[in-house]
C-alpha cells in the first residue's frame, strides 16, 4: 500500500513552498504602504467607482485619466471594457462632500436649468380664507411658467428615461461637466459607487472578526465531534493554510496585475473555511472508525489507510464545487469573477490541506504525545513499509 | 415509513411546482394587508438597477441616538422617500445607526439622494423690507438673516385648497411660534417671509394680513388652479418632517443601471444551468444510475430552493445567486459520500439493497458534521455581516438545509424504488464488476438486513 504518511514531510514543504511567498506579498502591503501586495476596492479604501460612456466612442482610458488629473484627480484609475465602457475610480473623490445643495427640495420642473426660473409662486399668507383683494407684490413674475394645472400632477413628474442620471452637482458633477468639455456628452452611466472611509473601516474590522469567529466555530465544533482537540486544532491549521494561500495569492494577483479585493472577499474565506473542512471531516470519521476497528494498530497505519480509502471521495466531492465555480468564473460575468476565483482558490487549497496536512499533522501530534508518555516504543521503529 | 417517503416527496415537489411556476399566488402577510402577499421572485438592486444609499444618524449637541431615535429618523426618511411617488422603496435599518434607502430602477436619483439626505434645519425666516426679494431655491445666509423661530414649532401641516379651489399650503403653529408669528405679521403686512431648510429657501410668501390664531395658509390665487401641485407636496412634507432630531451622513451610494442589472441577472443564470448541466453530466458518467437518481434529486433540490425564495422571500442578488450555484456543486457531495460508501460495501460482498442501506448510514455521521461546519460560517456571515454578506448567507443556509433533505431522503427513498425493479440490478450500472456484485441478500442474511434506518 502507497504510504502517504512517510511522506508528510514532503507536504509540510510544499505547503510552506506556496504560503511562503503568499505572505511575502501580503506583507509587501503595509511595507510599501498599499503600492504593492493586496489591492482593496472602494470598498475598503473608500472613493468612488463609476462606469461610464461617451457618445463618441474613440475616448480612450489614458485620455479620461490624463483629463481627469487635470481636474484635481490625479490618483485615478481608468480601465475600458469590451462593451467601450469607461471604468473610472477615484480614490481622493467622496461624493459625501456635496457642496450645498442648490436645491434641498427636489426640483419640480426638469427642464429648469437654474433653480430661480421655477421659483414659487407669488404666494400669499393670509389667516382666513378671504381672497385677496389685490394681485398681491409677486416675489417671483416668472410663476405663471412653473405652475401646472393642480389636476394633472402627473405633468410635472419628471420624465422617466431608463438610464440612472448622471450627477450634475456636487465634486462629481464638476468633474461630469469637466469631461463633457473635452470629450462631447456622456452617453449612458451603467453604475455609480460612492464609499465613504466610516464604511471601509467597518469592514476591515468585520472581516478580521468574522475570519476569527469562523474559524473558532470550527474547532469548536470538531473539537465536540470528534472528543478530541487534537482534531479540533489539526482542522484549523489546515483552514489558516488555506486563509493564508488565499489571502496570498490575491496579494500577488494584486501586485502583477492589480486584482482587487472587494466587500464579498470575507463572505468568501468564510465559505472557504466552512467548505474546505468538508474533506478534513470525511478523513477523520475514516480515522476514527478504523481506529475502534483495528485497535492495536500503529496510529499512522491507521490514518495511511483512512487517507487512500476516502482519497477518491475527497477529490471528487471537491471536483463537483470546482465545476460549478468554473461555470461561474466563465460565464457569470465580471462582479462575482474575483469572489468566485477566492471561492475557487480556497477550495483547491482546502482539498489539498485536508488530505496532506491535517491528517498528516494529527499523526505528528499523536505520536508526539505518545513518545511523551513513553508508553510505547517509537512507532516509526515497527511501522512496516505496507500492510 | 417506507409508504410515507415517497409520498411525502410527490407533494412537497408538487407544492414547490406550484409555487415556482403557478402565477398570482398570494400568501398570507403577517402585516395582515388584506388579499396578502403576492408570490414573487425578488431581485435585488445589483440585478435590476436602482439606487442604494447607506446614511449613518450623527450624534447632535453631543447626544448620541439610541435605537428608538434611529428608527424615528427612519419612519421620517421612510415618509421623504415615499412622497416623491417612486416605487417600491426600501427603507431599512442596519446596525446600530445606520439607514439603508433602496429604491429600485429610479432615473432620478440625484433628486432622491438629496431629499433624503436633508439634515432638515428648517426655520421661519423674516424677509426684512428693503432686501431683495427672495426666491424659492435661493441659498440664503442665516448669518445676516435671524429666524424667527424654528421648524419645531410646527404641530401639523396639510394640503388644502384656497377661496377658488386651487390649491394651498396649511399648517399650524404651537403656542410660542403661533404668538411670535401673530407679533410680526401684524407690523410687516406686505413683506416677505422664508421658509428656510437648511438655508436653501422652500418657500417665500408675502404677508397679506395679520396671522393670529397660528393657523397660515400659503396660496397663489392669481394663478388658475392655485400652487403647483408638486410644490404644494414638497412644502407639506418639508414643514412635517423638516427637521430630523438627528442629522445624517450619507456613508456610501450605489447606483447602478437596469441594463447592467439585467446583463448581469442573465449571465449568471447562465452560468448557474451551465453548472446544474455540468454536475448531472459528471454524476451520471462518474456514479451511472445512482448518478442518475442524484442528477433527479439535484433538479429536485433547485426546484425546492427556488421556491423557498420565493415564499420566504429571499431578496436575489448577485451574490445570491452565486451562493446559489455553489450550493448546486455542494449538494451532491452527499450522495458523492453515500455512493462511494455503496461501492465499497458491495465490494466487501454486501447485497445491492444492504449496501445502499449501509451507504446511507455510515456516510451519515461525515454528511451531518460537514454541513453543520458549512452551517456555523454561513450563519456566522449571516449574523454579521453586511447586507450583501447576509444575502448570500441565507441563499447558503437555505441551500444546505435543502440539500440533506434532497441529497439524503429523497435520493434514498428514489433508490429503494429503482433498486426494487429487475432492470436496474445490473453491476455496471453501479460502477462494481461482475464478481463484486450480489444482486439480492442471500437468504439468511435478508432476515438480518435492513440496517436501522436514519
Amino acid at each position: 500500500m502507497f504510504d502517504l504518511i512517510s511522506k508528510r514531510n514532503w507536504f509540510f514543504a510544499f505547503s510552506l513552498l506556496i504560503t511562503i511567498p503568499g505572505l511575502i506579498f501580503i506583507l509587501l502591503t503595509p511595507i510599501t504602504g498599499g503600492k504593492d501586495g493586496l489591492k482593496f476596492s472602494i470598498d475598503y479604501t473608500g472613493g468612488t467607482e463609476w462606469t461610464i460612456k461617451f457618445k463618441n466612442p474613440d475616448v480612450t482610458a489614458d485620455q479620461v485619466r490624463s483629463a481627469l488629473a487635470d481636474l484635481g484627480q490625479p490618483e485615478s484609475t481608468v480601465t475600458r471594457t469590451g462593451s467601450g465602457f469607461l471604468e473610472i475610480r477615484l480614490t481622493k473623490l467622496d461624493l459625501r462632500e456635496q457642496a450645498p445643495l442648490p436645491s434641498a427640495a427636489p426640483s419640480t420642473s426638469p427642464g429648469a436649468g437654474s433653480p430661480g426660473a421655477s421659483a414659487s409662486a407669488g404666494a400669499s399668507a393670509t389667516p382666513s380664507p378671504t381672497p385677496s383683494p389685490s394681485p398681491s407684490p409677486t416675489p417671483s413674475p416668472t410663476a405663471a411658467t412653473s405652475a401646472s394645472p393642480g389636476a394633472s400632477p402627473s405633468a410635472s413628474e419628471p420624465p422617466v428615461s431608463n438610464n440612472t442620471e448622471i450627477p450634475r452637482t456636487g465634486p462629481l458633477g464638476e468633474i461630469v461637466t469637466g469631461l463633457e468639455a473635452r470629450f462631447g456628452p456622456i452617453d449612458q452611466q451603467l453604475s455609480l459607487s460612492s464609499i465613504g472611509a466610516i464604511v471601509s473601516s467597518d469592514l476591515i474590522q468585520q472581516a478580521v472578526v468574522l475570519i476569527f469567529v469562523g474559524a473558532l466555530g470550527i474547532l469548536g465544533w470538531i473539537t465536540l465531534r470528534f472528543r478530541d482537540v487534537k482534531f479540533g486544532v489539526t482542522a484549523l491549521v489546515a483552514l489558516l493554510h488555506d486563509v493564508i494561500v488565499v489571502i496570498g495569492i490575491f496579494a500577488i494577483l494584486g501586485t502583477l496585475f492589480d486584482v482587487q479585493i472587494d466587500g464579498l472577499f470575507v463572505t468568501a474565506m468564510l465559505t472557504v473555511i466552512g467548505f474546505s473542512v468538508h474533506d478534513t471531516i470525511v478523513v477523520f470519521d475514516r480515522i476514527r472508525e478504523n481506529r475502534a476497528r483495528h485497535a492495536g494498530e500503529p496510529f499512522a497505519e491507521i490514518v495511511n489507510h483512512s487517507l487512500l480509502q476516502t482519497f477518491g471521495r475527497s477529490i471528487t466531492t471537491s471536483f463537483t464545487v470546482v465545476l460549478t465555480l468554473t461555470a461561474l468564473l466563465l460565464f457569470g460575468g465580471s462582479a462575482t469573477q474575483e469572489f468566485v476565483l477566492a471561492l475557487l482558490i480556497g477550495i483547491v487549497s482546502g482539498t489539498y490541506s485536508s488530505i496532506f496536512n491535517a491528517s498528516p499533522l494529527l499523526v505528528v501530534w499523536t505520536e508526539w504525545e505518545e513518545q511523551r508518555k513513553g508508553r510505547v516504543a517509537p512507532p516509526r521503529a515497527t511501522r512496516p513499509a505496507s500492510a | 415509513m417506507r409508504r410515507a417517503g415517497p409520498i411525502l416527496i410527490a407533494i412537497v415537489g408538487l407544492l414547490a411546482l406550484a409555487v415556482d411556476f403557478l402565477p398570482g399566488l398570494t400568501v398570507p402577510d403577517l402585516q395582515g394587508t388584506s388579499g396578502g402577499r403576492v408570490i414573487e421572485t425578488k431581485l435585488g438592486l445589483d440585478l435590476r438597477g436602482g439606487l442604494r444609499v447607506e446614511y449613518r444618524v450623527d450624534a447632535r449637541d453631543g447626544k448620541q441616538p439610541s435605537l428608538a431615535d434611529v428608527n424615528v429618523v427612519k419612519g421620517i426618511i421612510e415618509r421623504r422617500v415615499n412622497s416623491t411617488g417612486v416605487s417600491e422603496p426600501q427603507v431599512l435599518t442596519a446596525g446600530t445607526d445606520r439607514i439603508v434607502v433602496e429604491v429600485p430602477g429610479v432615473s432620478n436619483t440625484d433628486e432622491i439622494r438629496k431629499l433624503v439626505g436633508q439634515t432638515g434645519a428648517l426655520y421661519f425666516v423674516p424677509i426684512p423690507k428693503g432686501t431683495a426679494t427672495v426666491q424659492t431655491g435661493q441659498v440664503l445666509d442665516l448669518t445676516k438673516f435671524t429666524p424667527l423661530f424654528g421648524g419645531e414649532q410646527v404641530s401639523s401641516a396639510n394640503p388644502g385648497s384656497d377661496s377658488h379651489g386651487g390649491l394651498a399650503v396649511n399648517f399650524n403653529l404651537k403656542a410660542d411660534g403661533a404668538a411670535k408669528f401673530s407679533a410680526y405679521t401684524a407690523a410687516h403686512v406686505g413683506e416677505q417671509f422664508a421658509i428656510v431648510l437648511d438655508s436653501t429657501v422652500i418657500s417665500a410668501p408675502s404677508i397679506q394680513s395679520a396671522i393670529t390664531g397660528g393657523t397660515v395658509q400659503i396660496t397663489n390665487e392669481q394663478n388658475i388652479g392655485g400652487l403647483p401641485r408638486a410644490e404644494v407636496d414638497n412644502v407639506v412634507n418639508v414643514l412635517r418632517f423638516g427637521s430630523l432630531p438627528f442629522p445624517v451622513e450619507e456613508v456610501a451610494s450605489d447606483t447602478i443601471d437596469p441594463t447592467l442589472g439585467a446583463e448581469f441577472l442573465t449571465r449568471s443564470l447562465l452560468a448557474g444551468g451551465i453548472a446544474i448541466f455540468l454536475v448531472i453530466l459528471f454524476m451520471l458518467l462518474h456514479y451511472r444510475l445512482p448518478g442518475g437518481v442524484a442528477s433527479f434529486a439535484l433538479i429536485y433540490y433547485a426546484l425546492i430552493v427556488y421556491a423557498i425564495f420565493r415564499l420566504i422571500p429571499v431578496v436575489l442578488t448577485l451574490a445570491g445567486i452565486a451562493g446559489f450555484v455553489l450550493s448546486v456543486g455542494m449538494a451532491v457531495d452527499a450522495n458523492i459520500l453515500i455512493f462511494e460508501r455503496t461501492k465499497e460495501e458491495l465490494r466487501l460482498g454486501k447485497s445491492l439493497p444492504q449496501a445502499i442501506e449501509a451507504g446511507f448510514n455510515r456516510a451519515w455521521n461525515s454528511i451531518l458534521d460537514s454541513n453543520v461546519s458549512s452551517l456555523i460560517t454561513a450563519s456566522i456571515l449571516y449574523f454579521f455581516g453586511s447586507s450583501v454578506i447576509q444575502g448570500f448567507a441565507l441563499v447558503l443556509i437555505i441551500g444546505v438545509l435543502c440539500s440533506m433533505f434532497t441529497a439524503i431522503t429523497v435520493t434514498r427513498n428514489v433508490l429503494r424504488l429503482v433498486v426494487s425493479q429487475d432492470w436496474a440490478r445490473k453491476a455496471w450500472l453501479y460502477g462494481v464488476s461482475e464478481s463484486e456484485f450480489t444482486a439480492r441478500p442471500a437468504r439468511r442474511r435478508a432476515l438480518r438486513g435492513g440496517a436501522p434506518s436514519v
